[in-house]
């Protein structure tokens, strides 16, 4: 009855599944999505625990990194992603990968329970909610510019190009969540230098994604 | 309603990483109900942050998490998801954007306006912690009370509309502005001007208030 999960060091499914610390080539980045979606696509259909599983196994430990640095105690980090875990197999069936990768829908979930959860905003996640459904309508009448594979491998390949200084404001943002004045304190900068730093560092990485200016 | 004054990139990447003060994550989740350009922005954002997430080296999760996760999973409901109300609220001119709900009410009729010098009003938003949120209103034809001097602010026009050297500011607009942007906005004539803003300079009120109503009585 139980279905044994795949021990994750040796099932061969996720031939992606390494962790890669050095640049990618940009097939790689584009077959990892591509091969994420094609699992989400069968947790929609069939409502295939193994492959929900596979998902876990991967993204699980990613997702707990990610809280960790945002300095949630561990404990509470792995509620938080389990919850994230249950919210995708709950909406499975609005899962659209031309809409959003795993990853950036796992990366929402999770930053927005974080939010939730440690900032105790009041009606936090019904308001994302809201906003999420103003564009998945927009995307059903067609007029959403769809994400592609393409822009995945395009964009790894932009933060990997990216200038130090420039990576390291981008990376204090999103890993340490640190507002922008906290930055400009811990690195000694003015606040008016981390704005225009990560504006130019997004502007690059939205050229890897394939957006024009 | 189509907004010519959008947000800053840099606090969208901030909003996308859940790092903005309180304040301010309550201004753009009001700008973007109402803003499909900068949702698109917003979802460069959260695709980099969600990149950077797989990037990552992950950390180990207890054998007893996953456990309790299958278990869950076997024990979970699923349905069709369902659009919730937030997502098209009705087009009633008197509905607040429902981000400020929590803050200030539902509605601008039953807003309990504070006089704080001739010709403009205000109400704070007391549920907020790390920052400061208020709404203002000010009388058709006035300067607009509005700088935090040295720190960050973020205003979002709701009702009227007011100019400045950087434009022509109308419901649905933003001011996300650099520290060192010199203004002063004047609002037009006719209706009042209602404006959301975020500041995370603590205002020390009689000094603001003083620099405030100094340039309002020459007028």
């Amino acid at each position: 009855m139980v279905m044994m999960p795949p021990d994750p060091a040796t099932h061969k499914v996720t031939p992606l599944g390494v962790v890669r610390r050095v640049s990618t080539s940009a097939s790689q980045a584009a077959d990892d999505a591509r091969y994420w979606a094609e699992q989400m696509a069968c947790v929609a259909a069939r409502r295939d625990m193994d492959g929900f599983m596979r998902i876990y196994d991967h993204f699980g430990p990613r997702l707990q990194r990610y809280l960790l640095g945002l300095n949630v105690p561990a404990a509470q980090a792995e509620e938080l992603v389990q919850e994230a875990m249950l919210r995708l197999w709950r909406r499975a069936d609005l899962f659209d990968p031309a809409r959003a990768s795993l990853s950036t829908w796992l990366f929402r979930v999770a930053r927005n329970l974080y939010i939730d959860s440690m900032r105790g905003e009041p009606r936090w996640l019904p308001i994302q909610e809201g906003l999420d459904w103003l564009d998945h309508e927009h995307a059903e009448e067609g007029g959403s510019s769809a994400e592609s594979f393409t822009d995945h491998a395009g964009l790894s390949q932009a933060i990997d190009a990216l200038p130090a200084a420039q990576a390291r404001l981008i990376r204090m943002s999103y890993f340490e969540a640190k507002s922008h004045s906290e930055i400009a304190q811990e690195l000694g900068m003015p606040l008016g230098s981390v704005k225009s730093t990560l504006r130019r560092a997004f502007a690059k990485l939205q050229l890897g994604l394939g957006r024009t200016p | 309603m189509k907004p010519h004054h959008h947000l800053d990139t840099a606090t969208l990447i901030g909003y996308s990483a859940g790092a903005l003060p309180t304040a301010f994550a309550v201004v753009v989740s009001a700008h973007l109900s109402i803003c499909r350009t900068c949702r698109e922005q917003l979802r460069d954002a959260d695709l980099i942050g969600g990149q950077l997430m797989k990037q990552q080296e992950g950390a180990p999760l207890s054998a007893s998490t996953r456990d309790s996760l299958l278990a869950r999973l076997r024990a979970t409901e699923t349905a069709p998801a369902r659009m919730p109300t937030t997502a098209h609220p009705a087009h009633d001119p008197d509905l607040l954007p429902a981000a400020l709900h929590p803050y200030f009410g539902d509605r601008y009729s039953t807003l309990r306006w504070r006089m704080i010098g001739p010709g403009v009003h205000h109400i704070r938003a007391h549920d907020v912690a790390d920052s400061h949120l208020m709404l203002l209103r000010t009388a058709p034809g006035r300067s607009v009370p509005m700088h935090s001097h040295g720190g960050n602010e973020l205003t979002m026009i709701l009702q009227g509309s007011y100019d400045d050297s950087l434009g022509h500011f109308a419901p649905g607009d933003v001011a996300d502005l650099d520290v060192d942007v010199e203004h002063q906005p004047i609002t037009a004539p006719g209706v009042p001007c209602i404006c959301l803003a975020a500041t995370d300079a603590p205002l020390r009120f009689s000094g603001w208030l003083a620099r405030t109503l100094q340039p309002l009585f020459k007028l």
